[in-house]
């Protein structure tokens, strides 16, 4: 025997118990991923039933076609039997709540504009392998998608569309005024100051909505505002884009609104675009579409805008994004992966029913001429937003803290309060103290 | 010892207890008392595993949230002592909806009361159809809330409210855009009281059910007898009426309270809490922090504000209650 110590390897030494587990759960994974490329059913999904949770869709139709065709066909395909329970897109949350404190309800979830990806994490299924799959297939997923549903370094969701709050405007008005389109915010300003004294006021929620939170965001960020950093943890509201943002809506109100926009809920400004009235809104095409159905005179000489800039040419659209996740109690998550991959697949039947609403996060999906929008004169210019796309806690992604603060409408407070008169330091100050305030119960939790 | 003892013969009550017991050797549970007192608990078993399982146990549970750092995504909570309530106490926010729930509690109880007393006496009287006028005057009560609030947001609309196009027309305000068109949910001060107004719509027959229930209940002869006296109504009113029910009206009281502090429908379908804040209550804040938010202990917290308020109401209630009732 010699005294040279014996080799080591350099791989760790794997006990028969781990090889055959990883071996085993490779084997698992390969699979399921061959079933869902050769789009059969796994043996161990047939003769599942499969609970869906999602809000009511603002456009009706796409809901009697998910509920009676496409996931119906799916299910006779696959033997599952798919249940779809619909409830509005503002008790999401606390039926998120329930079902987690019950340790018991549907497969998959939908978060709908409240993305609380990162408060249920723990208890949602990691589905990095689908995600990854469905964003190869798709041609990638447009950046802000991730952000969404990732956390540290996994995935706990699928994208499944956003919602465009684009600008829609009388063009009848504007030319008969020599108004230019409003291509950027100061031309919408002084679209609204003209139209105003003619009867044609403009309208933004001041008011304590999903479409405020939105719309104010969306203008912040082309003023080159932003809300946190890409960490999520610092807060960049306390700058001057953000008074210059506010200096401008302010004006925006005196000289173009009227005092109805503080009572205004997410379907007002639809209603005030459909009655002939307003000069120009910043709102979903729900209210495109409303107008179509109710006023076509109006709907006639209704057009729409890309997102107007902001003084430094910048474009920040933010949308609302909705997402699906299954939770981890779920009993069924071979039939809730396989759904979830099959239900991207057929992104671009999604937005025909959902006549051009349903925004894709796929890349391949994005690509000119989209359904329904590319074919519409009118509706094409969406197909230019993807690239403008954000989301609440821009440039950081949507983190706990910011999910209180959109829950408790800072950011339309804030806007609210200097509409109403108050000194853009003395609204900085009380709106920058909830940030902080926020923020920091949050990292001392 | 009693003079039949003495003389040897049988203790008739010592007789009549002690020897059926001897005789059957029956143990205290098969007595005719224990069978009663048996019986007695367990007619009111249900209403005190109620009041354990289904108030007393969240009650604590609220507590446990209140005074730990729980949220709705994670399993695990740590006590963090009385940093929920220290943190709500520095909120702006809080401060503005305990402000709210103060004055909505306090306008709504005056409106409730003076609707409510004038309608119970209007019930009193009688009239054809007085019994379908009865059923249909508690339909606000017995809407489901979400129905009816929705009604009342149409009715408020900024642009097509009915309130103000009958204004309109009958030329006390002037045309949808001038400077009098009022924006009922948009301006601070109308938006609370619309709401308050929408709470009062809904509950004031609950408190006319209540009194009517009371006013039912005095003797006509009481009343008939102080009328002969000279009495006039409001003395028969205040000296009669109200001290005979007054237990029925604490009770009344205190359940619409109770009704009105919680109450989160009503604001959270008409405002969310806003124009900036102006309508925010502590439920609506409670559930937009606890629930939206998934900040169970700060949400918990601040509804627990809600029990100082409370409390001594139904401190107050109670003990007058008692005092009437000796």
């Amino acid at each position: 025997m010699s005294d040279t110590p014996h080799p080591v390897s350099a791989q760790p030494v794997k006990s028969r118990r781990q090889f055959l587990r990883t071996a085993g759960g490779g084997l698992a994974g390969a699979s399921l991923l061959t079933m869902l490329d050769a789009k059969k059913a796994p043996a161990q999904i047939k003769g599942t039933t499969l609970r869906i949770l999602q809000w009511s869709h603002f456009i009706p139709a796409y809901d009697s076609w998910f509920d009676s065709k496409f996931t119906k066909e799916w299910g006779d395909k696959m033997g599952v039997k798919v249940r779809v329970d619909h409830i509005p897109h503002l008790e999401l949350p606390a039926r998120m709540a329930a079902e987690y404190a019950a340790g018991a309800g549907h497969d998959i979830i939908m978060n709908g504009s409240s993305i609380l990806t990162r408060l249920y994490y723990k208890s949602l299924v990691d589905i990095s392998d689908i995600y990854d799959g469905i964003g190869k297939k798709g041609g990638g997923w447009i950046p802000s998608a991730g952000p969404l549903v990732q956390v540290e370094g996994r995935t706990y969701g699928i994208p499944m569309f956003y919602i465009l709050l684009p600008m829609l405007w009388r063009k009848d008005l504007f030319d008969a005024n020599n108004l230019k389109a409003p291509d950027t915010w100061e031309l919408a300003r002084v679209a609204a100051r003209t139209l105003k004294a003619k009867g044609h006021p403009t309208g933004i929620q001041f008011s304590q909505c999903a479409d405020a939170n939105l719309n104010w965001r969306s203008l912040l960020f082309s003023f080159g505002g932003a809300e946190a950093d890409a960490s999520g943890n610092n807060i960049l509201i306390d700058s001057k884009e953000t008074r210059e943002a506010l200096r401008f809506a302010k004006a925006l109100f005196d000289e173009g609104m009227t005092p109805e926009v503080f009572s205004w809920d997410d379907a007002s400004d639809n209603r005030f675009l459909a009655s002939g009235v307003g000069c120009w809104i910043h709102d979903a095409i729900s209210a495109y579409r409303t107008t179509e159905d109710t006023n076509p005179d109006v709907f006639k000489n209704t057009h729409i805008a890309l997102e107007p800039a902001g003084p430094g040419g910048k474009r920040v659209s933010t949308s609302a994004a909705n997402v699906y996740m299954i939770w981890k109690f779920s009993k069924n998550q071979p039939a809730a992966k396989e759904f979830l991959t099959h239900f991207m697949s057929e992104f671009k039947e999604g937005m025909i029913q959902s006549r051009g609403y349903n925004m894709p996060y796929l890349l391949g999906d994005a690509k000119k001429p989209m359904p329904i929008i590319g074919a519409d004169a009118k509706m094409a210019i969406l197909q230019d937003f993807p690239p403008l796309v954000a989301f609440y806690g821009y440039p950081g992604p949507f983190t706990t803290p910011i999910q209180e603060v959109v829950n408790l409408f800072v950011l339309p407070d804030m806007f609210t309060r200097v509409a109403r008169g108050q000194a853009i330091e003395d609204v900085m100050k009380w709106g920058v103290g909830e940030y902080r305030r926020i923020f920091s119960k949050h990292k001392s939790a | 010892m009693t003079t039949a003892s003495l003389s040897g013969g049988p203790e008739p009550r010592a007789a009549a207890v002690s020897l059926p017991v001897r005789a059957t050797g029956r143990s205290w549970w098969q007595t005719a008392t224990a069978r009663r007192l048996s019986f007695g608990y367990l007619l009111l078993a249900p209403a005190a595993l109620y009041v354990l399982l289904l108030v007393g146990a969240p009650f604590l549970f609220s507590l446990w949230l209140a005074v730990s750092d729980a949220n709705v995504g994670d399993p695990v909570a740590r006590f963090v002592g009385l940093e929920n309530f220290r943190a709500a106490w520095e909120m702006d926010t809080f401060w503005i909806a305990m402000r709210n729930s103060v004055v909505f509690l306090v306008v709504a109880a005056i409106f409730k009361s003076l609707l409510g007393t004038s309608l119970a006496f209007l019930l009193l009287q009688n009239f054809r159809g007085k019994k379908l006028i009865r059923g249909l005057v508690v339909i606000p009560f017995t809407l489901p809330v979400a129905i009816s609030v929705l009604s009342w947001k149409w009715m408020y609309d900024s642009q097509f409210s009915v309130i103000n196009w009958v204004l309109s027309r009958l030329g006390l305000i002037g045309g949808y855009g001038s400077e009098s068109w009022p924006v009922w949910l948009g301006q601070p001060g109308l938006a609370l009281m619309a709401c308050i107004a929408v709470n009062v719509w809904r509950t004031f027959p609950f408190s006319a059910i209540v009194l009517l229930a009371g006013f039912t209940a005095v003797p006509l002869e009481v009343l008939d007898a102080a009328k002969v006296d000279g009495c006039s109504f409001f003395q028969r009113f205040r000296n009669i009426v109200v001290p005979m029910i007054f237990p029925i009206l604490m009770i009344g009281f205190l359940f619409d309270t109770v009704f009105t502090l919680s109450d989160l429908s009503v604001v959270y379908l008409l405002t969310q809490g806003g124009p900036g804040n102006a309508t925010k209550i502590l439920p609506v804040l409670a559930y937009q922090i606890g629930i939206q938010a998934g900040n169970l202990g700060r949400g918990a917290a601040i509804a627990l504000f809600l029990v100082p308020l409370l409390f001594p109401m139904l401190f107050l209630v109670l003990r007058n209650i008692k005092r009437k009732e000796w």
